[in-house]
């Protein structure tokens, strides 16, 4: 009995710095940020109590309403996207290849990099004179004139698109691959005995054994991609127009700005979307049995 | 043998295309920081150059080895002192009585996925109130408190592989907890802790709201925000400076990614998908 209460202790001891680590610099700093946002907080101005009245003002905003359209959309459209190209890469990267190791670092590389310096790269990229895009869509054919890629509401939101598929596609591959290397061999040659084609064996016995890893890797994405900011920052600082606007740099601005009690309200309804998706995903992944 | 040769086919189709999809805009980079001017593709005038490594290495106005230096110092320490913290953490969930450790593990992994801005604002107003705005350790704290749910997640599923019973034997011979987490945890686990390593320092060198919001000046500021804010003398976008600036950057942690694929891979397939 007293050995247990000893290791109890024991216990709380190597649990501590994490614990304190969280609480001060995470939770404290989320809590302070939902308290905040039912104050005006505005630099140079008196603190006062508003309670509901920064989400009002929100709420009534019409670029909070694009900054919400945009991020949904964003989501909707990079997300799946990001889905299908990391599972190509995933069934590419299980085949048995010459160069798997070497694919495997390359799939790696764009995932590893920060996002600041590929959001420059991608920059270069869709210069209108002189980047990469234009110079091969021109020589290409595929379109007689150079494209304005970030000056326009639409090729802004498609730059921005193919750069973050470009960026998370390895990591949704990576984890994907994980889940495919799970599924035994056996019951693929068990399809091919029965006569399954190629495309038959991908749908039977691939897709449904790997639902739960997809599933994972989709709401992993899903709140990743709510929150984008630093692509954004670097590519487009939300234009033209506002156009490219996400909730996160939304937020960002009215920090920037001195507006502390409005920004936090912006982050708030961030964090209860984000929130609600992470408890979703806590309830799927099926995790307990490393804890055991 | 149709079906066979398909297969073959679209392998080496999609081989081909996930390889020239991933590296072009390397390439791209890499090309342009040796280019005399950036507009090559358009005038078709390539002339090799290295006057923007000499630049972006010898004008200290531009402070890139400055900001280097800092990312460094920083995702160094914040890495190295999160897997220790994690470490600890880990040993107590899977080793010791603990009531609540499948709470403890959810709860963290919610936290891991709290959008930054939320906290970013806070953290800003907090920095300045306790005089660290622009500091490491403005940035050191809250990087290992964001980067711990992870590293608690790895580690947590490379200790529970561990048998208990060479611990048991070792608690018996009279070892402190301690003792066993130095003595036979870690040696067995050290890959664990590697990719644990690995995985908190590129988390740590990739961020960016954080760095961009607590940190004003050169003293502090990381490499990913010095890029995302480099202007040129004259206030046009040196592109060259920019791509050998990134060159620099990328280059190291492309080796490390080579070289240490295997270790990240199961790190992240542990932290994500661990059932």
């Amino acid at each position: 009995m007293k050995s247990t209460f000893r290791e109890l202790r024991e216990s709380c001891n190597f649990l501590l710095p994490l614990i304190i680590f969280i609480l001060v610099f995470i939770i404290l700093p989320v809590l302070g940020t939902v308290v905040t946002s039912m104050f005006q907080d505005v630099t140079f101005l008196e603190r006062e109590f508003l309670f509901l009245e920064n989400y009002r003002r929100i709420f009534s905003d019409p670029a909070f309403g694009q900054s919400f359209r945009f991020t949904f959309l964003f989501v909707a459209v990079s997300v799946p996207l990001e889905i299908c190209l990391g599972l190509m890469f995933a069934l590419l990267l299980n085949e048995q290849l010459p160069f798997r190791g070497a694919l495997r670092a390359f799939v790696l590389i764009p995932w590893a990099i920060p996002a600041a310096i590929s959001g420059r790269i991608w920059e270069l990229i869709y210069n209108y004179h002189y980047g990469l895009a234009n110079f091969l869509f021109v020589k290409l054919g595929i379109s007689a004139e150079p494209i304005n890629w970030l000056g326009s509401g639409l090729g802004a939101f498609f730059s921005l698109v193919v750069s973050d598929v470009w960026k998370t596609s390895p990591f949704v591959a990576i984890i994907l691959l994980a889940g495919l290397q799970a599924i035994p061999r056996e019951l693929y040659e068990q399809g091919q005995v029965d006569g399954a084609n190629l495309l038959q064996r991908f749908y039977r016995i691939t897709l449904p054994l790997l639902k739960p890893v997809l599933v994972v890797a989709l709401l992993f994405r899903t709140i990743d991609a709510l929150r984008i900011f630093d692509l954004i920052y670097v590519l487009t600082h939300g234009g033209p127009g506002g156009a490219t606007n996400s909730l996160s740099l939304y937020a960002y601005r009215y920090y920037l700005g001195g507006d502390f009690g409005y920004g936090s309200a912006v982050s708030t309804i961030l964090f209860i979307v984000a929130f609600s998706l992470s408890v979703l995903y806590v309830k799927l992944s099926r995790f307990s049995s490393v804890v055991k | 043998m149709t079906e066979r040769k398909t297969r073959i086919v679209l392998i080496l189709l999609g081989s081909i295309f996930m390889a020239t999809f991933c590296l072009t805009p390397f390439a791209y980079m890499f090309i342009t920081s040796f280019s005399e001017s950036s507009d090559f593709l358009s005038s078709q005038d390539f002339h090799f150059s290295l006057d923007n490594y000499r630049s972006v290495l010898t004008v200290r106005s531009l402070h890139f080895l400055d900001y280097l230096r800092n990312s460094l110092i920083v995702s160094g320490i914040s890495a190295f002192l999160c897997v220790l913290i994690a470490g600890l953490a880990a040993y107590a969930i899977t080793r010791l009585a603990l009531p609540g450790k499948v709470f403890i593990m959810f709860f963290v992994l919610a936290v891991s996925m709290f959008p930054q801005v939320s906290m970013v604002g806070y953290l800003f107003k907090f920095m300045a109130g306790i005089g660290w705005t622009d500091t490491y350790r403005s940035l050191i704290f809250p990087y290992i408190a964001w980067i711990l749910p992870l590293s608690l997640w790895i580690l947590v599923s490379y200790f529970a592989q561990i048998p208990r019973d060479l611990d048991k034997a070792a608690l018996i011979d009279g070892a402190t907890h301690l003792q066993i987490l130095r003595k036979i945890i870690l040696p067995i686990a050290l890959p664990g802790f590697l990719s644990c390593f690995l995985l908190a320092f590129i988390f740590a060198f990739n961020e960016f709201i954080f760095a961009l919001v607590l940190t004003t000046t050169h003293h502090a500021r990381t490499i990913p925000v010095g890029i995302a804010l480099f202007q040129g003398l004259h206030g046009e976008t040196p592109w060259g400076n920019i791509m050998a600036a990134a060159t620099i950057t990328t280059i190291p942690v492309v080796i490390l990614t080579v070289i240490f694929q295997r270790h990240i891979i199961q790190g992240l397939t542990r932290g994500a998908v661990k059932s």
